[in-house]
């Protein structure tokens, strides 16, 4: 993703290993998965205009056997095989279903980035040994995408470009040691290995130059020269020459737990267990650490490849489970459990730092202490603002009733009242739209003397007034006009804040408030 | 009681004191937290405890917005804490914070909650009623729209759960709605009615808005009323009318006998 910082690999590019996925029918295997009743024998390919021609964009493997091939006239593949389906392209949905593969392999790995248009690209280092070994991890991600219908060829080797370059370039699925990243690049074919464009593979070729060994026999200067800068950069970065960064999916998060699942569950109550246990050892990690959690998500690998996110946010930094168990327990029912979860991961996205004194357990009835009875406050707006609005008033210094008040988060102090702000004869509600209002009075500007408010007359017993207030003309909008308000009260006792605005000649009753 | 010495001449009025209070600590309502007494209402009107009782659910029908808003907002202010004020439904009117702190109730103890379902506004006052640390919540009924389904949403089994949760946290909740002719029976300990009277004179209803007050129902004591009260809110006193001492005083004569 965009705006989020690259993470180089902190110590030397030896001690990382990185596992490439490409996904050479991501189009179409995407159409395939959204579009089950499709016949699988029949080939398949997503079709796009090029200025006046309509050419394949993607062809699938089957698609590929019969001679298709992305680029190709759509004309000539119809020609070539009358079954073959076609779909229009969808490039920007073929970047989402690769950002959502991106966000299912952050199971194996919390560094998990895109590599557009048809690859993901771990970072694995230090995570191999929970699945037995790299080779191990290759083949269960393997497994994985091809249950949920995606073709994929991977690779491991110690350079980001290098097991980018070995997953495109062989078939069969290599994991290379760290340090001979330019020996096992060098048999590559150029096309795959560097990701070039046609054209320049065309100029590549008619030199005689059509693997990765021949651009490392040739002086470097020249080729920089002919081909540009970038030719080289990539060059380096396949043969582990270079560093490349990786920009993950998504932030990694300051602590996280994990459980892996033998059964699918699909079930609230199977869920609810889970998160128990997550939710557990996350708060005695972060109780380890000193340390109290802001956001928490929960996500769930789905058996067919979907990862669904539940976050919750607290006001104050918190590691107790029973509190947090309340906030997840209003948003579980988001997750859409379809064949089931096979994977639940529980991540502290955000943390600060809490000393060990603040923890208290909410004792129901027992202590009293003002800290633990404001650590239950904090709780309960957590609670609320899961779901509603809350928020507490700031008093605002101002003179323009809709301008009086400000809204606060719920955790927040609220400053003093400033001097007059609680005046006398101020309504206790004030209605969100100022309601039209029919006023007789004897003189233009005196009080009122006959309301007719929602087709009833009603006589004023007496009418105190006017207070006049001026709109801001600091801030206020320039269709702000000055109101005259008055205080009154009905022949039936009930008392209300009524305003005239406007110029003289057309002015405008409003029922703004109701006075005590 | 085992602190009544048994052996002592029946005292009747100290016997039914005490039956009382265990039957309120068997019930839980009224449970004081800490030294925290009933919230007073008014001095001489005649409650069974003298006030309100904490940790439990009163009701306010209003035959005016204003004047139920207001009298919320003072039982609220003197519950002493932070209190929640849970609007319900896409109402117009909005509590607003500078007339609410002329009734008593400061910014600084005020916190707004905006529920546009019901079964949320429900929610959130069941939250609210069971925390410790909230001494006070009221939940405001929408007032313009949607009266007659508001009050029938608002049944036994809803206002029963509110009342558990006011025993369980200790919070006093109010629960503030139009009035109507024949509420539905609910489970709160005392309902009230309130409206407005006409001021003597222009000017005065300003800051001493006058009142009338009804006790509809109550548990455990006599209903009564109604009472013209007047609401001095530089004092921030309710005071009952002279004329009005009297009838007060037989009714709780009546009721203590």
């Amino acid at each position: 993703m965009t705006g989020q910082p690259c993470l180089l690999p902190a110590d030397g590019l030896g001690s990382r290993r990185f596992l490439a996925l490409h996904l050479p029918c991501l189009a179409t295997d995407r159409i395939r998965r959204a579009e089950p009743d499709l016949p699988t024998d029949q080939p398949l390919a997503t079709w796009a205009a090029s200025g006046s021609r309509r050419v394949l964009v993607a062809v699938d493997q089957a698609a590929a056997t019969i001679g298709l091939r992305p680029g190709q006239a759509l004309a000539d593949a119809q020609a070539i095989a009358p079954g073959l389906l076609l779909r229009p392209a969808d490039p920007d949905g073929d970047a989402q279903a690769l950002q959502t593969l991106a966000l299912w392999a952050r199971r194996y790995t919390p560094l998990a980035a895109t590599d557009p248009p048809d690859g993901l690209l771990l970072d694995i280092t230090g995570c191999a040994h929970l699945l037995g070994g790299e080779q191990a991890l290759l083949r269960d991600a393997l497994t994985r995408l091809r249950r949920a219908g995606i073709a994929a060829r991977g690779a491991v080797a110690g350079a980001a470009a290098t097991s980018a370059a070995l997953a495109r370039a062989r078939l069969d699925n290599p994991v290379v040691v760290s340090g001979i990243e330019a020996a096992v690049a060098a048999p590559l074919p150029l096309g795959p290995a560097l990701r070039l464009s046609p054209a320049m593979l065309a100029d590549l070729a008619r030199l005689g130059l059509r693997r990765v060994r021949d651009l490392l026999d040739q002086p470097r200067a020249p080729l920089a020269r002919r081909f540009g800068q970038e030719l080289l950069d990539r060059l380096d970065a396949v043969t582990g020459q270079r560093r490349t960064a990786i920009r993950p999916v998504t932030e990694p998060p300051d602590l996280s737990v994990a459980q892996d699942l033998l059964e699918p569950i699909i079930t609230r109550a199977g869920i609810d267990a889970v998160l128990d246990r997550l939710l557990a050892t996350l708060c005695a990690r972060l109780r380890a650490a000193g340390l109290g959690a802001r956001r928490i998500a929960l996500l769930a690998w789905r058996v067919d490849g979907v990862v669904q996110e539940v976050a919750i946010g607290t006001g104050q930094p918190t590691r107790e489970p029973t509190h947090l168990r309340r906030l997840f327990a209003e948003r579980l029912e988001r997750l859409e459990p379809g064949l089931g979860f096979e994977r639940m991961t529980l991540e502290a996205r955000a943390t600060e730092p809490m000393a060990a004194g603040t923890q208290a357990g909410l004792g129901i009835g027992g202590r009293s202490d003002t800290a633990a009875m404001a650590e239950a406050l904090a709780q309960l707006l957590d609670r609320l603002a899961q779901r509603l609005r809350v928020h507490r008033v700031a008093p605002v210094a101002s003179h323009w009733p809709e301008r009086m008040v400000a809204a606060l988060d719920p955790h927040a102090a609220v400053p003093a009242m400033p001097a007059g702000w609680a005046a006398p004869g101020l309504p206790v509600l004030l209605r969100r739209r100022p309601e039209p209002l029919k006023a007789t009075a004897l003189l233009p500007d005196d009080p009122p003397s006959l309301l007719h408010w929602r087709g009833v007359a009603h006589r004023l017993r007496w009418a105190e007034g006017p207070l006049r207030l001026e709109p801001e003309w600091w801030r206020a909008h320039p269709d702000l006009q000055r109101r005259d308000y008055y205080r009154v009260e009905l022949a039936s006792g009930v008392r209300l804040w009524v305003c005239r605005t406007g110029p003289p000649e057309a002015a405008r009753w409003l029922l703004h408030g109701h006075l005590p | 009681m085992s602190s009544a010495a048994p052996d002592a001449p029946l005292d009747q009025a100290a016997v039914l004191a005490a039956l009382r209070a265990r039957m309120a600590r068997l019930e839980g309502s009224g449970r004081a937290r800490g030294e925290a007494g009933p919230v007073p209402v008014c001095e001489r009107l005649p409650l069974p405890d003298g006030g309100l009782a904490r940790s439990a659910l009163h009701e306010v029908l209003a035959t005016a917005p204003g004047c139920g808003a207001a009298f919320c907002a003072l039982l609220l202010a003197r519950t002493g804490g932070t209190v929640l004020w849970i609007a319900s439904g896409r109402d117009e009117l909005l509590a607003w914070p500078p007339g609410l702190a002329r009734c008593g109730l400061a910014p600084a103890n005020l916190i707004l909650v905006r529920a546009g379902r019901w079964p949320d506004a429900l929610w959130a006052m069941e939250e609210a009623l069971r925390c410790p640390a909230v001494t006070g919540a009221v939940l405001a009924l929408a007032w313009d729209t949607n009266r007659q389904a508001g009050d029938s949403r608002l049944d036994l089994t809803a206002t029963r759960r509110l009342q558990l949760a006011a025993e369980a946290g200790g919070a006093l909740g109010l629960l503030l709605r139009p009035n109507t002719a024949d509420p539905a029976p609910t489970a709160a300990v005392t309902r009230w009615r309130i409206g407005p009277l006409p001021t003597a004179e222009a000017g005065a209803g300003l800051d001493e808005p006058r009142w009338q007050l009804e006790l509809l129902r109550v548990r455990g004591g006599t209903p009564g009323g109604p009472w013209a009260v007047t609401w001095r809110a530089a004092e921030g006193r309710l005071d009952l009318e002279r004329g009005e001492t009297a009838s007060a005083a037989r009714a709780s004569r009546g009721a203590s006998a």
